[in-house]
């Protein structure tokens, strides 16, 4: 079955009873305007037989009829018509006419029967004739009513049909034109960022969708509450995790900075390596639920550029530290985001790259065509083709993939990418070896 | 040097506490914000680590204070916020009122430790007229550089770039920056031009083991210097 359209819905309701009306109208009209015309048809025939009864002569012999062959031919041929009669006295004896026109049934005074093979209309007429009466039977064929009636029936189906063909049009014009509104409102939700749960102006929404409106914006109202609490919420649980893990690794950094046992040593590293894991699985946790509750609507213009500048230090800081050479080409590249989660994702990428890439990293942000892009390019071992679709999922990590991560980092980047309308692409490094992970924003 | 912890977790004020001590600093600790005011009215810090989610009175109130009283005491204190919240808001927040870095628990104790030491001696170095790192040394009023106590000849350019890298020691500062610092209103420096004051710089710090790191396509880095 089709998606169920207003229209069609609306014409198959409503054109039914339309054509069943217009028919019915048809019937009346032409019954009404048919009848009229049969009577005068029918008076004019009547009128020949009193014409041809009063021709009759009556004398002691019996009756006489007698009519000039041309008046004659003139009465049987109209202009249409074949007419023809039979005169019979009162007795019922034959005068004069066609004997094998048959009277009509009964005491009817008209029929419609036919006569040598043609469809006729018989009148039957009581004719005075000298100073009796006679009974004439007049007829004719049914060209002339034929067209007449065809007529009639044009007359009154043309304008009916124009009617229904106006009305189809009425509705399938002026449902597209009713549900204008309708689709403006949709337009106007479609182009919103699924971050942005601020209520539809309501005044500005015609009166028939001014329902709709305030019952979606009681749904986006309480979507945004729900979404401040659980932001609430990870706010608290962020604090409450967090604390008591930079206790665990603060004191545990403070005994492994002390001389040890080798004995002590050993589980102590252990201890601090599964701090500072289980810490970054918190914060990635905690940034992932964030992203998911996404819709505090704090969408901003954001320079990609800017938030790379501002988080380069720390990030060549861990370059640094684990010897990796991480460069920077950068060019203005403004986005409609959360900058919070833009870092995030941005964060995830670079620490990816300096944990797994290799020796060298670099970052790009540039704009082309109108569409802003950030990308992370390292020369490390690369995703295999295979897996670089896997590698977005949560808690997926490449099978021999050294260290401990977690699997969630790309999963993170995914998820912040797609809450901003941007897609996502892993390519192979320039160099032929390594791995570049594109961001394209899209159009703005 | 004095510094002051503010955190309300007993068993992270404590940890901390040692770490930096056995740094060489006096360090006290206020567990609330009314007790930090109260010691900060009392003695003159040199550093601040400031937890943001206190109990009643937060880290933010307490840092908007402390830099309301600010003026009448001289240069201001530095602050380091600490937070267990969602950094950006925080840090943005604690940015806006004057706090002079954040770092997000967890945190690493060595990278704590490398960020008091960063705060410290900017803060013992900015406002001053003379600035040290390593065996170098700046007297920005007599407009004389020494190294390892020799005389240190430098061009006026490459003074100027030593002066914005020697400011923030440790952390990268952009060419566009160090552009600005350097170049007069008159004139246009292309960034190639960094590029040659900066050689030139190292030839003259790299012999006494001042290295300043280049950051590919951002700009330079005056590394901490590790005497030996």
């Amino acid at each position: 079955m089709a998606a169920r359209s207003l229209r069609v819905h609306l014409l198959r309701m409503l054109l039914p009873p339309l054509a069943a009306l217009l028919a019915l109208g048809a019937v009346v009209t032409y019954t009404l305007s048919i009848e009229p015309a049969t009577e005068a048809y029918d008076a004019a025939l009547t009128d020949i037989g009193i014409a041809l009864g009063s021709q009759v002569q009556v004398s002691a012999s019996g009756y006489r009829f007698e009519m000039p062959a041309v008046v004659e031919q003139m009465l049987r041929t109209s202009r249409f018509d074949s007419v023809y009669y039979r005169i019979l006295s009162p007795g019922g004896m034959e005068i004069a006419g066609d004997p094998d026109l048959q009277p009509p049934p009964g005491d009817a005074d008209a029929y419609d029967g036919s006569f040598r093979g043609n469809k006729v209309r018989v009148v039957s007429v009581q004719a005075p004739c000298g100073r009796s009466i006679c009974t004439v039977l007049v007829a004719e064929t049914l060209v002339k009513r034929t067209q007449h009636s065809q007529e009639i029936l044009l007359s009154t189906l043309l304008p009916e049909a124009l009617i229904a063909l106006a009305a189809a049009l009425i509705v399938w014009f002026g449902v597209k034109r009713g549900l204008g509104p309708l689709t403006s409102l949709s337009e106007e939700l479609k182009a919103r960022s699924p971050r942005d749960l601020r209520p539809i102006d309501a005044a500005a929404a015609p009166e028939e969708t001014r329902a709709l409106v305030t019952a979606l914006n009681g749904l986006l109202q309480e979507v945004a509450e729900s979404s401040r609490t659980q932001q609430r919420f990870l706010a608290a649980a962020a604090h409450q995790l967090r604390t008591p893990l930079a206790d665990l690794q603060t004191h545990s950094e403070i005994a492994l900075a002390q001389a040890l046992p080798a004995p002590a040593r050993a589980p102590l590293e252990h201890l601090h390596a599964a701090t500072v894991r289980t810490a970054r699985l918190a914060n990635q946790l905690l940034t992932l639920a964030r992203a998911e509750a996404g819709a505090r609507g704090e969408v901003a213009s954001v320079d990609l550029k800017q938030l790379v500048e501002g988080e380069a230090d720390t990030w060549v800081h861990q370059a640094l530290a684990r010897n990796v050479d991480l460069g920077f080409e950068l060019q203005a590249a403004p986005v409609q985001g959360d900058a919070l989660l833009l870092r995030e994702a941005l964060a995830n990428l670079v620490h990816n790259a300096l944990q797994y890439g290799g020796g060298r990293v670099t970052v790009r942000t540039a704009r082309l065509n109108g569409c802003s892009r950030v990308e992370v390019e390292d020369d490390g071992p690369g995703i295999p083709a295979a897996e670089s679709g896997r590698v977005l999922e949560r808690f997926y990590r490449v099978p021999g993939t050294p260290g401990t991560g977690s699997g969630l980092g790309l999963a993170i980047v995914r998820d912040i990418t797609s809450s901003h309308g941007a897609h996502i692409d892993i390519l192979a490094g320039g160099g032929g070896t390594g791995c570049r992970i594109e961001i394209t924003f899209p159009h703005g | 040097m004095r510094l002051l912890i503010v955190e309300d977790d007993a068993p992270l004020a404590s940890g901390l506490r040692r770490m930096l001590e056995a740094e060489g600093h006096a360090v006290d600790v206020a567990a609330r914000g009314e007790e930090a005011m109260a010691a900060a009215a009392a003695e003159r810090f040199d550093l601040v680590i400031l937890d943001i989610g206190l109990p009643q009175m937060d880290g933010f109130e307490v840092l908007r204070r402390l830099r309301a009283a600010a003026p009448e005491r001289g240069a201001p204190t530095p602050v380091l916020v600490l937070t267990a919240r969602d950094a950006v808001e925080d840090r943005v927040h604690g940015l806006d009122l004057g706090a002079d870095d954040y770092m997000v628990k967890p945190f690493a104790t060595p990278e704590l430790a490398a960020r008091v030491r960063a705060l410290l001696r900017r803060s013992q170095s900015h406002g001053g007229p003379r600035m040290a790192h390593g065996p170098l040394a700046l007297d920005t009023l007599a407009r004389r550089a020494t190294l390892r106590g020799e005389p240190l000849e430098l061009a006026a350019r490459e003074w100027a770039v030593l002066e914005v890298l020697l400011a923030r020691v440790e952390k990268i500062v952009s060419k566009e920056a160090i552009i600005q610092a350097v170049a007069g209103w008159d004139e246009e420096l292309s960034p190639n031009a960094i590029e040659v004051y900066v050689s030139r710089l190292r030839a003259k710090l790299e012999p006494a083991g001042i290295r300043i790191r280049t950051v590919r396509g951002f700009g330079y880095m005056l590394e901490e210097f590790a005497p030996g």
